[in-house]
């Protein structure tokens, strides 16, 4: 049993979240029972994930390669199992604190006991899809999983009965939609002139006949980066994304905003070192592009952030903003910067799943939207406000915090690079992030409270919090594995560079 | 080793446990402040002693593949020991100061943070420790300057925060390229940057310098400052006059000493330019002081000005001059929070916050007045006071580094600091016929009054005998020349 299970274990971790999610529609009437169910899905999930990390971090196998129906590469799909995306199946795991904080609240959140279920489906979806998007090495494999994920978190957007939330699904649809097209057809042209799927094989193949078609190469860069550009909010492409996370019940704004996105960057990532390679970027000056565009992103998400009044906003737009880190990252095009991009996804996804999360059971108790009218919450709802503030301390990147190992490690990519000017929009990012949080915490702690009784949120919630507040603390004291990983994962993209 | 830890933790306990205490159990609040407060104290002397007796007490952990380690060395104590002897006064301080005020809970409880994060600053062995605990310092500040919520104070509050977040921002940039440059960030085995390598040099310094120089206030980073000066007056003293921009200050003595070395700025072309910033600062921070009527504010800018003493010791990157820069670093502190005291308790019990409203303050609060002068002339510069030495090494020093007009500055603004207070003094024991009807008695008033009388006879002391302090300047100068 137990070498079976090893054995299998790349396609497991995938399966086991879907599994799931296709049994809890029959018992749909029994809540107790899907939650329970639902969070078992998550947990199996990430603890393949665990195992598999330590199957490849302790060297038995890097990578682990799978061969879904024993059909080896060329022909059958291949799951690949390496550091990458050990890693990402890793960050999966905070969709397990999210899904905590969901239980036995949920059905305030979206608005009656019959969409409960229909809201834990969706969600387990997303994060089968987000496994399999970190172990595929399959180009089309990588098109089902990303339209999996788009459709899940579409439903996730509009689960609760909302105007404002359907008219936010619908643009994201639309906006989604078109960018798997995109990514569809730079799949396409790739295997027009490679005749591959196998993202490995690909890889080889292209190497040597892009410059026969450097056209056709270049179309496809451009297709699968601004498809996946579109998916991850790359900026100015990211018109979808305040909308539509901030209008989602909480839980579901935390797992779009904390994990969603970086799925599609992990695959942007694949694409642009694992298919086209290093070298045919820099030819093409993709990296610099990415740069600038994540400079510009950082800048402009920040302060677009640092204008919007209503708190859940803000922490959308500040995931534009964050995003820019990572794909300034991407573009540095060096293993410390590529390193630290990747450290800081993980470091992103805890953090802003903690802020999203203590802003929904904020606005649960409070019914207030606004930033000002939160004046006096961090007394009434110590717990919730204290997982708020390390979020945000983590965010800004002060030592001791997540963040800051992630923004350390990108400033020494980009002057290993040989920029000035990402560092300085790294650091001007950090300082708009403390002056669109701090005012929360300021209002929150400082500011006279009203008389109304706002209590912390029950149990669960406050477990989840805790948990990942401590995730924030430990990635940023101790980030063991995690540094680990992002190093390799790093290194290995850009191996033949 | 265990002084050291316990001198660094001592402030955070002591902190928690008044977060943790009912906001009504005053007295016991009390206590556990000042026992804290007076347990770092001693800790931190203890520290001293075994630095001095040329033990090294390093203490070092990982930060996510970065080090970061706790090695005082005798600069770093000096600072820490200023810090922590002037905390357990204000403290004392703040017992009559706050007695009776809102909030009093919060005060304690990041008094106490803050504590810790200023032993960290001056106790910290590489930049990356320094780098954290300056960012503690600002955050764990900033409750306190908006002690009083008003919305002046917010504002205040606001404005420090950003300043000194944008200063650490440029800061770690700095730090970034150091360790990609150096290769290293310990302070102990000489200047991390060796010499040759010159390309970019001027402007790592110029970062360095926009980064420390925000908490120093030097002259474009000061606006701050002032502002800040809404907090409480103990806080003002304490952060305003000593710890939050002596951390600056240190730091770019740190920058100087320990990153760069005087052989390599000897070479820099930006390096020759501070110690005029340096001089400027000095001056304009005295003019523009004269010019104010709010007494708060008067001596805010005036320590810009005094900060700036310490900075021109620094770059002048000779032996006198960094003698000089430390003995004004301590005569200065111990005056400057002594001055700060008694414009508190003139402010506490006459309400008069104005210059102009002076007038027969001198005879209803007779001893207070008496320290206000003895310090006047300190600030001056004068013989019987510590500060005298200060400034005498900070001539020396820059006649001695080839930069002479630097001493004539000094002079200079020693007789402006003359114009600014000595008019203050005099108007306050002339103007008999508007004698208020306010006395000196009382514990709330005792409690305010024997700290800054302590200081003042430590400032006295230091500047009849000397060697007092001079085996800690030696050891500095010994460890760096």
């Amino acid at each position: 049993m137990t070498t079976l299970i090893r054995a299998n274990l790349p396609v497991l971790v995938v399966i086991a979240p879907l599994f799931v999610a296709f049994i809890l529609p029959p018992l749909a009437r029994r809540i107790r029972l899907v939650e329970a169910l639902a969070l078992l899905g998550a947990v199996l999930g990430l603890g393949g994930a665990g195992y598999l990390a330590s199957i490849v971090l302790t060297q038995q196998e890097n990578p682990f390669i799978y061969q879904l129906g024993g059909w080896p590469a060329p022909w059958g799909i291949e799951l690949v199992a390496g550091s990458l995306g050990v890693f990402f199946l890793l960050v999966v795991g905070v969709s397990v604190p999210v899904l905590l904080f969901a239980q036995g609240n949920l059905a305030a959140e979206v608005g009656g006991a019959e969409r409960v279920t229909r809201f834990y489906v969706l969600y387990l979806l997303l994060v089968g899809a987000m496994a399999g998007m970190a172990v595929t090495n399959d180009m089309f494999n990588v098109y089902v999983l990303v339209e999996v994920a788009t459709l899940s978190c579409c439903g996730l957007v509009s689960a609760r009965r909302y105007p404002r939330a359907a008219e936010a699904a619908f643009t994201y649809l639309i906006l989604a939609t078109l960018g798997s097209a995109l990514v569809l057809g730079g799949i396409g042209l790739i295997y027009l002139i490679t005749g591959h799927l196998n993202m490995g094989f690909a890889a080889q193949e292209l190497s040597r006949v892009w410059l026969a078609r450097p056209h056709v190469v270049l179309m496809a860069v451009s297709l699968i980066v601004v498809g996946f550009g579109v998916k991850a909010a790359l900026f100015p492409l990211h018109v979808w994304l305040p909308d539509a996370h901030s209008t989602a019940p909480s839980p579901a704004s935390a797992i779009l905003s904390g994990l969603a996105v970086k799925g599609y960057l992990i695959c942007l990532v694949k694409f642009l070192y694992g298919v086209f390679g290093p070298t045919l970027l820099q030819e093409f000056a993709v990296h610099r592009i990415l740069t600038l565009l994540g400079g510009v992103g950082i800048i402009t998400g920040s302060i677009l952030a640092l204008t919007q009044e209503e708190l859940k906003r803000r922490l959308a737009y500040s995931t534009v903003a964050q995003v820019g880190y990572l794909i300034l990252g991407f573009g540095l095009l060096n293993v410390t910067g590529l390193a630290g991009a990747l450290f800081y996804l993980a470091s992103h996804a805890v953090i802003k799943a903690t802020l999203f999360l203590a802003a929904g059971a904020m606005l649960a108790a409070t019914g207030k939207r606004n930033v000002r009218d939160l004046a006096g919450v961090g007394r009434k709802m110590p717990i919730t406000m204290a997982a708020f503030t390390i979020g945000s301390l983590g965010l800004i990147g002060l030592p001791l915090f997540s963040g800051f190992i992630g923004k350390w490690y990108l400033l020494l990519g980009s002057w290993e690079a040989g920029l000035i000017l990402p560092a300085v929009a790294i650091l001007a990012g950090s300082v708009l992030c403390a002056a669109y949080l701090l005012p929360v915490i300021r209002a929150a702690y400082f500011a006279p409270a009203p008389e109304e009784d706002w209590p912390d949120p029950g149990r669960p919630q406050k477990l989840a919090l805790l948990l990942l507040a401590a995730a924030v603390v430990i990635l940023g004291v101790r980030p063991g594995p995690f540094l680990e990983l992002a190093q390799k994962a790093a290194a290995e993209l850009l191996a033949f560079y | 080793m265990l002084a050291l830890v316990f001198a660094l933790s001592s402030g955070i306990i002591g902190g928690l446990l008044v977060a943790a205490l009912p906001a009504a159990r005053t007295r016991l609040r009390n206590m556990v402040v000042l026992f804290f407060t007076g347990s770092g104290m001693i800790c931190s002397w203890l520290v001293a002693r075994q630095v001095w007796a040329g033990e090294r007490l390093r203490f070092a952990g990982q930060l996510g593949g970065l080090t970061f380690c706790l090695d005082p060395d005798p600069l770093g104590i000096v600072f820490g020991l200023i810090a922590a002897t002037l905390w357990f006064f204000t403290v004392v301080y703040s017992l009559g100061y706050m007695a009776g005020k809102a909030h009093q809970r919060t005060y304690y409880a990041f008094l106490l943070v803050a504590f810790s994060a200023t032993l960290g600053v001056a106790f910290s062995g590489n930049l990356v420790a320094l780098y954290l605990f300056y960012e503690l310092l600002t955050l764990t500040t900033y409750p306190l300057v908006i002690q009083e919520r008003s919305p002046e104070a917010m504002q205040a509050g606001t404005k420090y925060l950003l300043y000194n977040l944008a200063g650490a921002a440029v800061l770690l940039l700095a730090i970034v390229l150091t360790a990609a440059w150096g290769g290293r960030l310990d302070f102990v085995g000489g200047p991390i940057l060796a010499a040759g390598l010159k390309t970019g040099l001027n402007w790592l310094l110029f970062l360095f310098t926009v980064g420390f120089g925000v908490k120093a206030a030097l002259l474009p980073l000061h606006r701050w400052l002032p502002a800040a000066m809404v907090a409480p007056t103990p806080v003002s003293a304490l952060l305003h006059a000593v710890a939050v921009v002596y951390a600056g200050v240190y730091g770019l003595l740190r920058v100087v000493y320990s990153v760069f070395g005087t052989t390599l700025l000897g070479e820099l072309g930006f390096a020759a330019l501070i110690p005029w910033v340096a001089a400027g600062t000095v001056l304009v921070g005295i003019i523009v002081a004269t010019q104010q009527d709010i007494l708060k504010r008067r001596l805010a800018y005036q320590t810009i000005s005094h900060l700036s003493y310490i900075l021109l010791g620094a770059f002048t990157l000779h032996p006198w001059g960094l003698a000089g820069a430390v003995l004004q670093m301590i005569g200065y502190a111990v005056l400057k929070t002594a001055f700060f005291f008694c414009a508190g308790i003139i402010a506490e019990q006459t309400g008069v916050t104005r210059v102009s409203q002076m007038g027969g303050v001198g005879r209803s609060l007779p001893k207070t007045m008496v320290a206000f002068a003895v310090v006047t002339l300190g600030m001056i510069g004068m013989l019987p006071l510590g500060t005298f030495w200060g400034k005498f090494y900070l001539m020396k020093g820059s006649v001695a580094g080839g930069k002479w007009p630097l001493a004539l500055v000094l002079i200079g603004s020693g007789i402006i600091n003359a114009v600014c207070f000595i008019p203050v003094v005099v108007r306050a024991f002339r103007d008999e016929n508007k004698r208020l009807s306010i006395t000196e008695r009382g514990v709330r008033v005792t409690l305010m009054l024997v700290p800054t009388m302590l200081l003042v006879v430590v400032g006295l002391g230091m500047g009849l005998f000397p060697g007092m302090v001079w085996p800690a300047v030696q050891a500095v100068v010994d460890w760096f020349f």
